[in-house]
């Protein structure tokens, strides 16, 4: 298998991350608007419904508090989604203990970005993501990565705490089922 | 839509999108392409997915960013603070043993303070010989003496300790009173450093935030 080349920001992340250690605030911002967004579409990819802005702050404080345990051996982005998915975890399991319902809804997901998006007219939009609603947890969660992140399979298995072999399998039949799905 | 059979390349093609490919692997990408149709459809629909993704919940960048306090070096004082856990720890171990140990000097004192019955056979008192009087456990000398029974049953004595376990047992945790003892039990109890078995709930950390951002 040929190398994928790698990402050319890292440096930056850490240039910024010890412009921040050494007091200047504005890298942390940098740092912010730089990875923001990318965090937002993953927890709302993976289940987050109308606390995305509170897991996306959550994310970048503990991100933040806990920067000296950052040795750079995975990108920011890794270890930020990696941050961001124990959180929504965790919230998914208080959910639980406290009695609510934790399983998101097809049906739920797909209003909720709407109100949140805009009103997707294009009946494509509309299948594409009605597949992607299909896929098991883990089968979304490595397509989303996968896909929407560009992530290499190592930093997906490094997210979500499988292989790279398991991280490729999922992938490849969260892209059969689409396919399957399209084509009915 | 149907899938190419070459399943290594296929892999690559969402690298390929977010143009993570190197010089070599993207013009072999681009290559094959440019006659595989069943590519060409599986790029078009991960362009679509991606689109489709893309379309994330908006969120105020900047009310995130505001929320990063200033950065704090903890790595000093959670060194120190561990050094303290550690002290504690060999302390309460220390006192532990030095409790053992002391009772157990108790015990021997106690045996050395008793009538000690000396297994003996029943020797004259001075021998004939003038040579010195033989032990009390000392093996029998003639196949009949051993088949006697012991005149008095034998009291086991626990064995001695060694110099180093007096030295330990001496000027310890031991010789705190009950008030100093309780006193120490407290201060140890209230180091906030030791760590919990627990994995920390990110919630419980994070209540506290909530609690103040939406005050």
């Amino acid at each position: 298998m040929p190398d994928v080349a790698l990402p050319t920001d890292e440096r930056t992340d850490l240039d910024l991350i010890a412009r921040w250690k050494a007091g200047e605030q504005r890298a942390a911002s940098l740092l912010v608007e730089r990875h923001a967004n990318a965090v937002a579409r993953f927890v709302a990819s993976i289940g987050a419904r109308d606390d995305v802005e509170e897991v996306v702050q959550d994310t970048f404080v503990r991100a933040f508090a806990s920067l000296d345990g950052f040795r750079g051996e995975s990108s920011l982005r890794t270890w930020l989604f990696t941050i961001a998915r124990r959180l929504l975890l965790d919230r998914r399991r208080a959910a639980k203990r406290r009695g609510e319902q934790v399983q998101v809804q097809e049906s739920d997901a797909a209003t909720e970005y709407d109100s949140l998006d805009g009103v997707i007219a294009d009946e494509t939009q509309r299948r594409l993501r009605g597949a992607l609603e299909k896929l098991s947890p883990t089968q979304r969660e490595v397509f989303v990565l996968r896909v929407s992140e560009g992530m290499s399979y190592a930093e997906i298995a490094d997210t979500v705490g499988t292989t790279e072999g398991a991280a490729r399998v999922h992938y490849h039949n969260a892209m059969r089922t689409i396919k399957e799905l399209l084509d009915d | 839509m149907i899938d190419c059979p070459n399943g290594e390349l296929r892999d690559l093609l969402p690298d390929y999108l977010h143009d993570r490919l190197d010089a070599s692997n993207r013009a072999s990408v681009e290559r094959h392409l440019a006659t595989c149709t069943a590519c060409q459809d599986e790029l078009a629909l991960l362009r679509d997915l991606r689109g489709t993704l893309h379309r994330a919940p908006r969120i105020d960048v900047a009310a995130v960013a505001a929320a990063i306090p200033a950065y704090r070096p903890a790595a000093r004082e959670r060194r120190v603070t561990g050094w303290r856990v550690a002290a504690a720890i060999a302390a309460i171990a220390i006192g532990g043993a030095s409790i053992t140990l002391l009772r157990h000097g108790e015990r021997i004192q106690q045996t050395a303070q008793a009538p000690i019955a000396v297994p003996t056979t029943q020797t004259p008192t001075g021998s004939p010989t003038g040579m010195p009087q033989q032990p009390a456990q000392q093996p029998p000398a003639s196949p009949r003496e051993a088949a006697a029974p012991a005149a008095v049953p034998v009291v086991k004595s626990a064995p001695a300790p060694s110099g180093e376990e007096l030295a330990m047992a001496a000027g310890t945790i031991a010789d705190l009173s009950d008030g100093e003892l309780s006193d120490l039990l407290g201060e140890l109890e209230s180091l906030d450093a030791v760590p919990s078995a627990d994995v920390e709930s990110t919630e419980s950390f994070l209540a506290g935030r909530h609690r103040g951002r939406h005050d």
